[in-house]
């Protein structure tokens, strides 16, 4: 513990406070000033040009540029490649720029933001003066400025409610001041009582998020602090007016310093690359054979570098800012609800979009709404209806439910029907915010909410909650109860429990998951059958159920086991868990079985068609969700689980993979169902499912089962992985793709997806959750079934344009380089010696082949994008890289060595052994190869692609004129000494030549394209004749073990029951903890 | 309404063809009853052209003479390794009457005047007429930019210094008497390098002072035609012609035309007597020379092999389309069964 914090002593922090000269810093106390800029005016150029030459392609190029200035082997004038070269990187760098100023902008925003800091009293002050050891006041919804330690707030027992969406995934936490302090300044509460805080002491600044140890030295005593009392920074204090907090930590920077020291280190690096190039010239002079020989091939490098031309490069960053830029533009992709178009936020990724081949999907707000509404429930056995458009947020129109039950409600009628509303008004931990003269409810669970606002609708309203006591109003008469115990939810029990205390007697309310519950009703429980059906009912309706169970408690029990419990609290931990929970199970039992609630979680629009679609497309779907198992209904109502699929559970997957043979063992277990008839059928028709913590423990302990589990579960037609952390969602996107060589794509709205955002393509869903996942995202739209377009229309376009730009692009340079090799036969094999003139070497890719290839490249489209969703099949050949596979590669490669050939051998016959000179020869060929790769197949011919094809032709002929110009030779002969084109472009033969080697090396690929256009026609006719017979099943087995899918989806862990009712005795042990470490 | 629409959420990106990548496009169908026409068609062309060339190659006359003297019987044998002044004539007959205008051309093989270095070894700005190239010839000449004494060489480098320098003359033989064939000198070069790219300082000869001639000259580059100012310097003919580099080690560069008056329907049948100042030496790399008589056409020498390439790759396409119709028609036929 060697951070030391004094309170509200700044002159003892100052003079230890970090400071920075360029990339020198000392001091340990950093201010709150966040820096997330990169450059400043004197590091932008190092930085920039560090960071742009870890590119290979840019070292490569610069590489090229160096050997071009060496004099003895340079070839072609230095500014050809120099000049593209710089407009790279002065195009790169000033993207940077001006993301960077972005950056900038954004931290004054943040530095700017307001806070309270007491310096003799509370003055507003900007984040970026918060410094350690200040004493901060923070109201509420602020956000909250720096680590603080929480020394008192506005709650009871000084709890307060951070929100904290920017860290993790649950949205309220709960923390809690120092029994000490808060004391302290509750009883006294003043400005100096604050001040007089002294020591703290706890850990150097580090990362770990979810621990914390430090003692605070007060009033002579120390006191251990945990995570607990810590508010961290990006935080937002909730329903709590406000809270005092100590300056703890401020910003940490770290970053700056280590990147200027490796550009110093590249600039070392560089210059030592200098010098050995001056060293290189010199040693030219000797003119010893080794060295020609070695300067020769370097030559060669340099001949053949338009081959690979940094044209390329230039060409691919603007190719992909069009593709994104149509993604943006669609309208088809416009949501006008949020006014929101889609977005790509990384262009670089756009033929990637074709290719996927898993996509990762959360669930809750990006295939569902995130907006549960109380369908039905079923009272004392009879199922109520409720309105479908009915909104749980809109506190005011009542025009759900059905009437009948309404009036049962009215006339109180029934007391099984109070009685189920009142747990539902009582049985939760949400908590209520006064707004407006009507309570906000917040809770951690979405569920809860959505019943306590129906309740809420319904008459019973839930108003306040205290440490003791929660006040309901039942239908107008505020009824205070007592809240004697909150037996909390976790994950083993999938129940929530309270006690409580009418007007005398005990209750307890009871509310879980319908396997737990029904097991603990009393006997002979009255409408338990006709429950059980609406249970059936309502999972069938793809809807999540709860159970509402009611039991009058005896008062004795409740004496003998409150006593129990007391003692058990306080006992260690490892055995208290055990303890309590065998004692929780003692006090549920007999219970009455009050109602069943079922909660839709209402899919987005179109959520089924489109992961049917995409599906069909051959794009495995997986499923991520915090949920629970229950999660399943969802994954049925989505069309993810096919109702005739079989689910593989965890228990059986691992006796596949324990086996000797996963995949035998895995055909084996679908044959000996009996559901599908042919095998075909059964793999498509298996759906994995899994929790999180299953599939981690296991893959902690045998890490090689990733790779068996992924070749079943590419098996599968679909995954499902239920109760899911960010962490482990980020986990099982590392692991499939790990373990797949497809491009992996995730999507998810909130911020607790931003880890798993990180695959190969995210896609950030814009929805109501922060903008966190869209910024984190490549590509940002604002519905799901928006992908369908972005996948299947966008995706396979882009595609299928890069790709066969790429290819084009490849031959074309490839086979124009190539022709030197060729020539080098026939002239001594002085690499030097160009065959073409200099000008065309540096136009050819620029001006001569660009546009038509590039407009292709734009708007190809083999199949229009109605169709494209039509036959999601197409998008098969993405996956499977069809059209990017290196035996592609390599025969386009080939295509190119034979167009080189054919380009130098061609005039090379006609030239031979007459009277023709070189720089004849040289037009000739660039003709040639001119018209050649003019010689485009694209599908679609748009007016820019045929301008572009006849610009193209026509710009050859106007620059060969402009650089064979009499007035440019006569201001510079070195560098315009080809005159030749005024003779050689009225020459037949030229002519003819030309033609004939064009037609000849565009032979194999009209023949090629020819072949295909006939064998298409017969094609055409087999694909219509073949399509699958149907198969029938044989039998339909009911899916699963149970039909019932009951859910309850409180969030995982332990949930804030314990803080919320048993703040003293925590406080209490704290204290007794505290006590023994003061003394 | 939609106007309105669009005015209000800005975000909204417009609806136009190009955005929507819905622009009109002319998306070929192509059938086979296209495709296998049009590639009979193209092959048809091109044998057609092919015809055509090789027809007019093959009837343009053309006389070879190798005077190398690889052979010991050869006239010019004992030249080969003379390095002296050495003059040699071969004698040859021609059947029939050759057609003018008869084009003299020397051959050099195994040459290779398109090698890097040896290309570039030349100063265009000197070649340019400019004088400060003449004291200071670019590095580019090296080796050939100083003689020994390191005076400036003009003009610099290997290209010039090799230049070729055998000199013929022809002579009919008419009721065994040696009558001289005029050869016609003028023009032989490109109109660009006489009249741009190569210039002659204003002042000839002083300029050339405190300059030297390339080593393997035997006079100076202002003494190679004394008897006409524009043929003389930097523009005479025959060094033109030789700057003017082959594009392969196998060539041909024009030597003189025979455009005199009585032969300008072209060189009638007889014996010919070709005498040759042998000067040049390429015994040492292989090489061999020769003298090419011929007359041109309108796609210039003789040249068999653009019109046999035409044959041949037209008559691909047209295999090719009997293919591609044989392949259509059996899948057709299968189809029908």
């Amino acid at each position: 513990l060697t951070w030391e914090v004094k309170a509200n002593s700044r002159h003892y922090h100052k003079h230890k406070q970090r400071k920075s000269f360029l990339c020198f810093t000392w001091g340990r106390y950093s201010d709150n000033v966040v820096r997330s800029h990169k450059y400043s005016l004197l590091t932008f150029l190092p930085l920039t040009l560090f960071e742009q030459f870890q590119r290979a392609a840019n070292i490569y190029f610069l590489l090229m540029v160096v050997l071009q200035c060496v004099p003895a082997i340079s070839s072609i004038p230095w500014y050809i490649t120099i000049i593209p070269l710089l407009v790279v990187l002065s195009v790169r760098g000033l993207k940077d720029l001006a993301s960077d100023m972005a950056r900038r902008r954004c931290d004054s925003e943040i530095n700017s933001r307001p806070c309270d800091v007491l310096v003799s009293q509370f003055m507003t002050a900007q984040w970026k003066d918060v410094c350690v050891g200040d004493l901060l006041r923070i109201r509420r919804d602020q956000i909250i400025p720096a680590d603080l330690l929480l020394l008192s707030s506005s709650e009871p027992h000084s709890l307060c409610y951070v929100e904290t969406a920017d860290i993790d995934e649950t949205n309220l936490k709960y923390r809690q001041a120092l029994g000490a302090t808060h004391n302290e300044l509750t009883s006294h509460p003043s400005e100096e009582a604050l001040g007089a805080f002294n020591v703290v002491l706890c850990e150097e600044p580090n990362n770990r998020l979810y621990t914390f140890r430090g003692q605070l030295q007060w009033q002579g005593e120390c006191f251990l602090l945990e995570n607990e009392h810590v508010l961290l920074r990006g935080t937002v204090l909730r329903n709590t007016d406000f809270a005092y907090g100590l300056t703890i930590y401020t910003i940490v920077l770290s970053v700056l310093l280590a990147a200027l020291l490796l550009a110093i280190g590249a600039g070392v690096s560089s210059y030592q690359v200098m010098t050995q190039t001056s060293f290189l010239s010199a040693l030219v002079v000797d003119g010893n054979p080794a060295y020609n020989g070695f300067l020769v091939y370097w030559s060669y490098i340099i001949l053949l570098s338009p081959a690979m031309p940094i044209a390329l490069y230039i060409r691919f960053e603007v190719i992909h800012t069009i593709h994104s830029k149509f993604i943006g533009w669609d309208l088809e992709m416009y949501w006008k609800q949020t006014d929101k178009p889609a977005e790509a936020r990384n262009t670089s990724l756009s033929e990637e979009l074709g290719q996927v081949g898993y996509l990762l999907s959360d669930k809750t707000g990006t295939l569902t709404q995130n907006r549960l509404l109380l369908r039905q429930c079923c009272i004392a056995g009879q199922i109520y209806p409720m309105d479908l458009s009915w909104n749980p947020f809109s506190s005011g129109g009542l025009r759900m439910f059905s009437p009948t039950l309404v009036e049962t409600l009215r006339g109180q009628r029934c007391p099984v029907t109070t009685q189920f509303l009142s747990a539902l008004a009582l049985c939760h931990t949400v908590m209520a915010e006064w707004k407006e003269g009507s309570p906000v409810y917040q809770a951690a669970s979405p569920d809860e909410e959505t019943l306590v606002g129906a309740a809420r609708e319904l008459g019973w309203v839930f108003l306040s909650r205290t440490r003791d006591f929660v006040v309901v109003s039942e239908l107008g008469a505020t009824r205070q109860y007592q809240l004697l115990a909150l037996l909390d939810f976790t994950s083993k029990r999938r129940r929530m429990s309270v006690l409580r205390d009418p007007e005398g007697g005990l209750k307890l309310y009871c509310k879980g998951a319908d396997v737990v519950i029904l097991e603990r009703l009393q006997k002979n429980c009255p409408h338990q059958e006709s429950t059980e059906m609406a249970l059936e009912l309502f999972a069938e309706a793809c809807l999540r159920t709860l159970c509402i169970a009611v039991r009058s408690v005896p008062e004795a029990l409740w004496e003998r086991w409150s006593e129990t419990l007391a003692l058990s609290a306080a006992m260690a931990t490892c055995e208290r868990d055990t303890l309590l929970e065998k004692l929780y199970d003692e006090m549920e039992r007999d219970l009455l079985l009050l109602g069943v609630t079922a909660i839709e979680d209402r899919l987005q629009e179109g959520v089924p068609e489109t992961i049917a679609l995409l599906q069909e497309a051959g794009i495995r779907v997986w499923v991520l969700t915090g949920d629970k198992k229950t999660a399943v209904n969802i994954g049925y109502a989505c069309r993810l689980l096919h109702p005739e699929s079989r689910l593989l559970e965890w228990q059986e997957l691992r006796q596949i993979l324990q086996s000797a043979d996963p995949q035998v063992s895995f055909f084996k277990a679908k044959q000996t169902e009996l559901w599908a008839t042919h095998k075909e059928m059964a793999r498509a028709k298996t759906s994995v499912v899994l929790t999180g913590s299953e599939l981690q423990a296991e893959f902690e302990e045998r890490p090689e089962w990733g790779a068996s589990f992924m070749s079943l579960a590419e098996q599968c037609q679909s995954v499902l992985c239920c109760r899911v952390t960010p962490a482990q969602k980020a986990e099982i996107v590392k692991l499939v793709r790990k373990h797949t060589a497809s491009i992996t794509m995730s999507i998810g709205d909130g911020a607790n997806d931003v880890n798993m955002i990180k695959a190969h393509i995210g896609v950030g869903l814009a929805g109501r959750e922060g903008g966190q996942a869209v910024h984190n995202a490549d590509f940002a739209v604002s519905q799901f079934r928006f992908l369908q377009r972005l996948l299947l229309v966008h995706g396979r376009w882009s595609y299928r344009r890069i790709s066969l730009f790429l290819r084009y692009f490849l031959f074309k340079t490839c086979g124009f380089a190539l022709v030197h090799i060729w020539f080098g036969i026939l002239n001594g094999f002085s690499a030097q010696q160009s065959l073409y003139e200099t000008w065309f070497i540096a136009l050819y890719t620029v001006f001569y082949t660009a546009v038509p290839v590039m407009c292709m490249a734009f708007f190809e489209q083999d199949v229009s994008a109605e169709s494209s969703l039509k036959f999601p099949e197409l998008y098969k050949s993405g996956q499977k890289k069809e059209l990017s596979s290196p035996r592609k590669l390599v025969t386009y490669l080939l295509y190119a060595v034979y167009m080189s050939l054919v380009l130098f051998f061609i005039p090379c016959g006609v030239f031979y052994n007459t009277a023709y000179d070189y720089q004849t020869m040289a037009v000739t060929v660039s003709m040639a190869a001119t018209f050649a790769v003019t010689v485009i197949l694209t599908k679609y011919w748009t007016k820019f692609n045929i301008a572009a094809l006849c610009v193209s032709v026509v710009m050859f002929f106007i620059c060969t004129r402009i650089t064979h110009s009499t007035r440019l030779f006569q201001s510079s002969p070195v560098d315009y000494f080809f005159l030749v084109s005024e003779k050689a472009f009225i020459d037949p033969v030229v002519w003819l030549t030309a033609l004939l080697t064009a037609w000849t090396a565009v032979l194999p690929s009209v023949t090629f394209h020819a072949f295909n256009v006939i064998l298409s026609v017969h094609n055409k006719h087999k694909i219509h004749n073949s399509s699958p017979p149907p198969v029938e099943l044989t039998s339909r087995f009911a899916r699963g073990s149970s039909l019932r899918r009951s859910s309850y989806a409180i969030s995982q862990g332990a949930g804030p029951g314990r803080l919320i009712h048993s703040a003293t005795s925590i406080q209490r042990a704290e204290a007794l903890k505290e006590e023994k470490v003061s003394t | 309404m939609v106007k309105e629409e669009q005015e209000e959420s800005s975000n909204r990106p417009d609806n136009t063809a190009f955005t929507q990548q819905r622009l009109p496009a002319w998306q070929p169908i192509l059938s086979a009853s296209i495709v296998i026409p049009m590639f009979l068609l193209i092959g048809a062309a091109f044998i057609g052209v092919g015809v055509a060339l090789f027809i007019t190659s093959r009837d343009i006359q053309l006389q070879e003479l190798d005077y190398t003297g690889d052979d010991s019987e050869h006239p010019c044998f004992k030249c080969r390794t003379n390095t002296e002044k050495c003059t040699c004539s071969m004698t040859f007959s021609i059947p029939t009457l050759f057609k003018g205008p008869v084009f003299f051309y020397y051959g050099l093989t195994n040459y290779f005047q398109n090698q890097r270095k040896y290309g570039a070894s030349k100063d265009d700005n000197q070649l340019y007429g400019d004088l400060d190239y003449f004291t200071n010839p670019s590095t580019d000449c090296d080796p050939y930019t100083r003689d020994s004494k390191n005076m400036p060489i003009v003009p610099c480098g290997a290209l010039a210094n090799s230049m070729f320098n055998d000199s013929f003359s022809l002579s009919h033989t008419v009721n065994g008497v040696q009558k001289i064939v005029p050869l016609d000198g003028k023009g032989i070069a490109w109109w660009t390098d006489y009249n741009i790219k190569y210039r002659n300082p204003t002042l000839n000869s002083v300029f050339f002072s405190g300059t030297k001639k390339p080593t393997n000259w035997p006079k100076p580059i202002y003494e190679l035609d004394t008897t006409d100012v524009y043929n003389n310097g930097f523009i005479n003919q025959d060094f033109l012609v030789w700057m003017r580099r082959a594009a392969l080690p196998d060539f041909r560069k024009l030597y003189r035309r025979i455009t005199h008056d009585d032969y300008a329907d072209g060189l009638p049948a007889g014996n010919y007597t070709l005498t040759i100042a042998y000067n040049y030496p390429v015994h040492s790399f292989n090489g061999k020379k020769k003298v090419v008589l011929s007359n041109v056409s309108w796609m210039g020498g003789k040249n068999d092999f653009l019109g046999i390439a035409y044959i041949v790759v037209g008559s691909m396409c047209v295999v090719m389309s009997v293919v591609m119709l044989i392949v259509y028609a059996r899948f057709k036929f299968a189809e029908d069964v």
